[in-house]
């Protein structure tokens, strides 16, 4: 059916089922939202109770939803909570307007799209902002964004495109998964049942219209609408021709929150909980256990997010930055800076702000010098981890996919962030940062790159990203005929490799084991690791028949290996072992294959390796680190990528440097604008005072060897390589190391220096009292008289 | 800006004034009239006479003949050795802290504001030496003061070069105590933002105050020994006035 029949048949169906409800309910609880525009809503009355949301359930065809009845819709926010809430207004707040805004703001923390397999970490944002590349410039639609990005998105944006956004990309789903509207409960619902693991997967499984009902615990939500034909709608209903893979989605409320009238109780907040805003804006040190760590010191007070971080129905978020209110025009945001609330002064440090608001303590700053507060930001000395050598590697809920939860770990340690890196802001004040190095395979023209989307490197790499794929589907495949104490791993060096749940490979290494240990397949069996096939004689008459057998069942399981370049066959020592037709067959090795020996794919009349010789390279060096991808790789995948780009030169961009191919099939780095790391100012958690820069000391910063100063902060990126660039400190805060050493020095003799001081003033002073009291004495004659 | 203006005011006015001394001790012209507006264009026209001719005659070597003339090279060692300590911490002190003050807007940062440390410890040191050796010379003994009308008349005030000299040498011990003391306590863990505010307003006015008593005490200093070196209306040093 034609999408504008599907469209007649959905209005039609509508028109029949709100006669229908007219029919059957109250005029009262179905009236169409005639409120919908009221200023009256809009304005508070004074009162600073919440009000109870006792309130009819709408579908997004403004039908009210009866929980009872067969296949209901997911209830739209728009359409339940416009009538009192102008929808659009709100959908234009910070959270939801980035595509529209018409003020970036101070740069936030962009989405980076992480992908191991292509060693891609690209900053996105809608917003222009530094380092980040805008996603449609990249070639990314609306869905291909919500469905990287959606499991942490508040619904509304790019979620929620316009109609005319839909119909220029038919291949995208959203006729299928609908729309994901702002999702008010997402932040507002005081309910512990507001899940945003559950908003996660039913964004995953491209539920998107379904997402807030279920992630709300307003109803539960089954079937996946990413498995349903690219033709269904939800005024199809249910798939009746497949009630296993391809189910259609569904809800089923919670008939328990409804009264008699169909209205669904909402437990809501006027400000939302902190649980709420941290599900997606949580960071945390990389290591740290939970009971180690501390709140921000606001929240320690008692405070909430949303006490400072305050907005109006407009949802533009007081984000509580410096120059904001001279961006947005809204001058109450003045006092939700840390020298509003705690100084009363404004950006320009005039005192014209009413300090203190929920009981903020005005800080005594005793033996602070001047200069402090003109060139470093509150949050220099107060906020995020203490300074250290290396920095601080942290996790954010955006960027590591935190907070989310299930049979299955979301949560990563890629991309690296760090923070604090102190840098100057545009307005030349030192400010903490958190940072990332974007790492992606672009075309270079002139001195731009432009990013390639990891499905475009996958494409053209082919199987040169592949090893680790490799290799496990083949262990996967051993382990079918694997005891249950058995595991089968390829053995090389000091790694050994077994597959892991998720269909990739771990490594480990054997202690004691020689580096330079040839690859083998073997079965770890406890803390022994075992050829996969021994040394033994296969014309000996003694031998052991189990062997034979187990030889029997590899071959087989090598069989259901699905790309295979031959036929699996196990040589020893002159002996060549197959699975042919249904049974061993045990034949002299031919000639040709002399020297070789193991299990191997006899193809052409050769044994080659069960995996190429490139595969265990790559895998046995990338064992033990974070990197993904080896010089190799990077240089193979670049001569791939070059044969599709035309005259295009690629590059790869990692560990701030930019990669690319020589002559002579070498990799040249070199530095590039584009490698550059991305900052983004950081504000919290603030520390309590006692844990602030300077509380000890002078010395916190100025001392020889500070890491304020002089920690090293290494590159890092997808790329295994020594060509990384290194940066102290120092130079992210464009000062230069060399003054900062010799003045941090100077702090060694300071003491001395004071008492000095403090012995010169002293005698100065008597010397200049004597004198006074002599002239005085003498201009008024006392001692002339005398 | 309160600060460069009031700079460029004080010291300007102490250049003035200390010319027009000369002028008015030295000069026939000045009292051929007793009109105060023909003394005033007379003076303007020596002014920029002198202007012409000193920077006719002012040279790197005639500045180095002129600083090797300085009577402090035939002091004994140490005393040497403290007056070139003296001069020079106070010369690069005030240097940089009104160089930086006026022109740039950061204020004092970097490796000058490292030496201005280290130049201000050597120059409180220097200072309090020579107060405790010298300072006996600078105590004056005036006449007791009477109440009356003609107190009024700078003569019978007793105001005289060689006494503005000695206020001017405590005035710059006074500011050099007050200079020392508004540097060490935003050091110490005592002052509050408030504080260290103000006590870098009182270190800058110090300053001040302490270039203008150094320069009426050199201005006058140099003059006086001028005058025994060469005869009234005479040319004196490169850059003498």
């Amino acid at each position: 059916m034609s999408r504008a029949g599907r469209t007649s048949l959905r209005a039609l169906g509508g028109a029949l089922l709100a006669v229908l409800l007219f029919a059957a309910t109250a005029p009262g609880q179905t009236a169409a939202p005639v409120a919908a525009q009221s200023p009256k809503h809009l304005v508070w009355d004074g009162n600073r109770t919440i009000p109870v949301h006792l309130i009819p359930l709408r579908d997004e065809n403004d039908e009210l939803i009866v929980p009872t009845e067969t296949d209901p819709w997911p209830y739209s926010a728009r359409f339940t909570c416009g009538p009192c809430h102008d929808y659009a207004t709100i959908g234009s707040g910070w959270h939801f307007g980035a595509m529209t805004a018409a003020n970036n703001g101070r740069p936030g923390e962009p989405w980076i799209w992480s992908d191991t397999k292509t060693g891609t970490v690209l900053p996105l944002s809608y917003r222009a902002w530094p380092g980040s590349y805008a996603p449609e410039a990249l070639g990314l639609t609306t869905w291909d964004f919500t469905l990287l990005f959606g499991r942490h998105m508040p619904g509304g944006g790019p979620a929620e495109p316009s109609d005319e956004e839909v119909l220029a990309h038919p291949e995208a789903r959203w006729s299928v998964s609908g729309k994901a509207e702002v999702n008010c409960l997402a932040c507002h619902n005081r309910s512990a049942r507001q899940d945003p693991s559950e908003w996660a997967k039913q964004v995953l499984r491209e539920n998107l219209r379904w997402a807030a009902t279920a992630a709300g615990g307003v109803g539960e939500v089954g079937g996946m609408a990413s498995r349903l034909k690219e033709t269904w709608d939800i005024t199809d209903g249910p798939n009746i021709d497949d009630h296993l893979w391809a189910v259609a989605p569904s809800v089923k409320y919670r008939t328990v929150d409804f009264d008699s009238k169909h209205r669904y109780f909402f437990d809501l907040n006027y400000q939302p909980a902190d649980d709420r805003c941290l599900a997606c804006h949580s960071v945390s040190p990389k290591d740290e256990v939970q009971w180690n760590a501390d709140a921000d010191v606001h929240a320690a007070a008692g405070l909430k997010c949303a006490d400072c971080h305050r907005n109006d129905l407009g949802h533009a978020m007081v984000r509580g930055y410096e120059r904001e209110a001279a961006e947005t025009g809204n001058r109450s945001a003045e006092s939700f800076t840390c020298r509003g609330c705690h100084l009363g002064e404004n950006a320009a440090g005039e005192k014209t702000v009413v300090p203190g608001r929920l009981g903020a303590p005005y800080p005594k700053h005793t033996g602070i010098p001047l200069v402090h507060f003109k060139r470093l930001a509150c949050t220099v000395c107060h906020s995020g981890p203490k300074p250290k050598d290396g920095f601080t590697r942290v996790r954010t809920s955006r960027a590591n996919r935190l907070g989310i939860y299930g049979v299955a770990t979301w949560s990563t340690d890629l991309p690296a962030v760090f923070e604090p890196v102190y840098k100057k802001d545009d307005r030349h004040r030192i400010t903490p940062h958190r940072l990332v190095w974007p790492a992606f395979w672009a075309k270079r023209a002139g001195k731009t790159l432009t990013p390639l989307l990891p499905e475009v490197v996958e494409a053209a790499a082919g199987d040169i990203l592949e090893p680790e794929e490799r290799i496990s589907l083949t262990l996967v495949a051993l382990s079918q005929v694997m005891a249950e104490d058995e595991v089968p791993v390829l053995v090389s060096g000091k790694s050994v490799f077994a597959p892991n749940v998720d269909g990739g490979i771990d490594a480990t290494e054997e202690a004691g084991a020689a580096a330079d240990r040839p690859a083998f397949w073997g079965i770890r069996k406890g803390t022994d690791i075992l050829q996969l096939v021994g040394d033994f004689d296969p014309a000996a008459e003694d031998k052991d028949p189990a062997v034979e057998t187990r030889i029997q069942e590899f071959l087989q399981a090598l069989g259901t290996v699905a790309v295979r370049p031959g036929e699996p066959a196990i040589l020893v020592r002159k002996t060549l072992y197959r699975f042919v037709g249904g049974y061993l067959d045990i034949s002299e090795a031919p000639a040709e294959l002399a020297g070789a020996a193991g299990p191997g794919w006899l193809a052409d009349g050769k044994l080659l390796p069960l995996v190429p010789e490139f595969d265990v390279r790559t895998v046995a060096a990338k064992a033990g680190t974070e990197q993904t991808l080896t010089e190799e790789q990077v240089g193979l995948v670049l001569e791939a990528l070059a044969e599709t780009s035309g005259d295009a030169e690629v590059v790869y961009v990692s560990g701030g440097r930019m990669f690319r191919r020589a002559k002579d099939g070498s990799l040249i780095s070199d530095d590039h604008a584009a490698a550059a790391p991305v900052t983004w100012p950081l504000a919290h958690n603030v520390r309590p005072a006692q844990q602030s820069l300077g509380w000890k000391g002078c010395t916190d910063c100025h001392s020889g060897g500070s890491n304020f100063f002089f920690s090293q902060l290494k590159a890092t990126g997808p790329l295994l390589t020594k060509k990384v660039d290194k940066l102290s400190a120092a130079s992210f805060m464009g000062l230069g190391g060399l003054f900062q050493r010799a003045f941090g020095l100077s702090f060694i003799v300071r003491p001395v220096f004071k008492v000095v001081l403090a012995i010169c003033a002293l005698v100065a002073g008597a010397l200049v009292f004597l004198a006074g009291l002599v002239a005085l004495g003498r201009v008024a004659g006392f001692l002339d008289q005398r | 800006m309160v600060f460069t203006i009031v700079t460029i005011l004080v010291l300007g006015g102490a250049f003035l004034g200390l010319a027009l001394h000369r002028f008015w001790t030295t000069r026939e012209e000045a009292k051929s009239t007793i009109l105060y507006a023909e003394i005033m264009k007379k003076y303007v026209a020596w002014l920029a006479l002198r202007t012409i001719q000193m920077s006719r005659k002012a040279s790197p070597p005639a500045w180095w003949e002129y600083v090797k003339a300085l009577p402090m090279w035939r002091a004994a060692l140490l005393e040497k050795w403290l007056y070139i300590c003296f001069y020079g911490s106070f010369l690069y002190l005030a240097a940089s802290g009104f160089f930086f003050a006026v022109f740039i807007p950061r204020g004092l940062f970097g490796y000058p504001l490292v030496g201005h440390v280290m130049a201000g410890g050597l120059f409180a040191v220097c200072l309090v030496i020579v107060v405790l050796f010298k300072g006996r010379d600078f105590i004056s003994v005036p006449k007791p003061a009477h109440l009356s009308l003609s107190l009024l008349d700078p003569r019978k005030m007793g105001i005289t070069p060689a006494r503005v000299k000695l206020w001017a040498f405590w005035l710059f011990v006074l500011a050099g105590f007050l200079l020392t003391l508004s540097a060490l306590l935003p050091m110490l863990p005592l002052l509050r933002t408030g504080g260290q505010r103000f006590m870098f307003e009182f270190h800058r006015y110090s300053a001040l105050s302490s270039a203008l008593a150094a320069m009426v005490f050199a201005g006058l200093e140099l003059f006086a020994s001028l005058r025994t070196a060469a005869p009234p209306g005479g040319e004196g040093s490169p850059g003498g006035i």
